[in-house]
């Protein structure tokens, strides 16, 4: 199922936590953001592994989540490397499994009103919103590599995006017990959201960078299932515009980092060219 | 130190056998690695199983992972206060946490898992 030693005496399940609770939590968690940083990234321990790294501008939901099965099977059967796939999508919610109906009134006919699809997924995790201007993760990687589990896995990928984060100058932190980085205080909001699945010890879905998206979406909804938790943006923040494709990059450069993957660049085409260790975006 | 009286798989469940039946876990490895468990979706009682199908699925930190039988056989039983009470898997694997309860097809799959001193050695040549 999965591999890691962890500290234990925490007890309790994270999901309905109150906005006040992460509030709390996070104005000490933030202090200690540098202190959770990964000191020990694969690439300062071993040389880097070939990875795959597949990039499109926009992609619908649901031709994602194909691809993404077909990379799972292929990985699952070694028939291919780690593989991160990083996109946009057209606007959509998706409902993970730990979707209740509160976390969107109640009422999916209301969400349809959007014109957007509405999608139920195998991944954790409640309710979100994807759209243009957030930046989709998609890493379809065997777990065992890089982590022992799902635990480990989650402070990987926030690191990624604390880490991508910092170079727009923009300060993200973890709160425990409750996936995602989160910015700022009173209260914290959420700016990258998290959810997976691991099938035969292959990971698939991933995490949502929100760079420039429109917000509103998100004002119907529940967003991951907690209650006044508020979303936010890095043009939100930075007050100014941000060039989606660069912090998309840049997540491919810090992803491989982290991970300790030396990316092949794999044109959606099928067609395969090395780009070495700097990823070059290619127009899906 | 792992219960030495289970039989351990390398997808990090155990089984304890009594008789004709087979209670199933997930070891302590595997619980601590899932973080906190928020969701247990159970396998049907009645279902007949096969050695390395996924019976269930357990939710934590945001993320859905499968739990396979190591056995094959026939679903008796299953832990329900794990419905309201899925934390109890990380509290106490190898107790009040165990999952499903099997009667077994084929017993002679037994041997075939690990016991407790090489389910150790197994976690350590997993470690870098």
């Amino acid at each position: 199922m999965c591999r890691l030693r962890r500290r234990r005496g925490e007890a309790g399940p994270a999901v309905g936590v109150e906005a006040t609770a992460v509030t709390n939590q996070f104005v000490a968690q933030i202090a200690q953001a540098g202190e959770h940083s990964m000191t020990t990234d694969a690439s300062q321990r071993d040389a880097k592994v070939p990875g795959t790294l597949i990039s499109y501008d926009r992609l619908e939901y649901g031709t994602a989540w194909a691809l993404q099965r077909g990379l799972v099977a292929e990985r699952i059967a070694d028939q291919c490397p780690d593989t991160l796939l990083l996109l946009q999508h057209e606007p959509v919610f998706t409902i993970g499994r730990s979707g209740q109906e509160a976390h969107w009134g109640g009422n999916e006919g209301a969400l349809q009103e959007t014109g957007y699809p509405v999608y139920r997924v195998e991944r954790g995790g409640s309710i979100t919103y994807h759209g243009p201007g957030q930046i989709v993760g998609y890493p379809i990687l065997r777990l065992g590599r890089f982590c022992p589990g799902p635990k480990s896995y989650m402070r990987l990928l926030e690191e990624v995006l604390i880490r991508t984060l910092a170079d727009w100058g923009i300060t993200g932190g973890r709160i425990d017990r409750v996936p995602g980085v989160w910015v700022g205080g009173e209260p914290a909001a959420k700016i990258a959201a998290m959810g997976v699945r691991i099938l035969r010890g292959v990971t698939m879905h991933g995490f949502a960078l929100n760079v420039t998206v429109d917000l509103s979406p998100f004002s119907r909804i529940v967003p991951c299932g907690i209650a006044g938790c508020r979303v936010t943006s890095m043009a939100a923040l930075l007050g100014r515009p941000v060039e989606v494709l660069m912090v998309q990059r840049r997540i491919a450069e810090v992803f491989g980092d982290v991970f300790g993957l030396e990316w092949t660049e794999r044109v959606p085409s099928g067609e395969i060219r090395t780009v070495g260790s700097k990823p070059v975006m290619v127009r899906g | 130190m792992e219960p030495k009286d289970l039989r351990y798989h390398q997808e990090h469940e155990w089984i304890r056998v009594e008789g004709t039946q087979a209670t199933l876990g997930i070891s302590n490895f595997a619980q601590e690695a899932l973080g906190d468990i928020v969701y247990i979706e159970m396998p049907k009682v009645g279902v007949t199983v096969t050695a390395g199908q996924e019976i269930g699925e357990v939710e934590s930190t945001k993320t859905t992972s499968s739990i396979y039988t190591p056995v094959s056989g026939t679903i008796v039983k299953v832990n329900t206060d794990l419905k309201d009470h899925p934390e109890v898997v990380n509290a106490d694997p190898y107790g009040r946490g165990w999952i499903a309860l099997i009667e077994l097809s084929e017993p002679a799959q037994v041997a075939s898992l690990m016991t407790a001193a090489q389910y150790e050695a197994f976690l350590a040549s997993q470690k870098k």
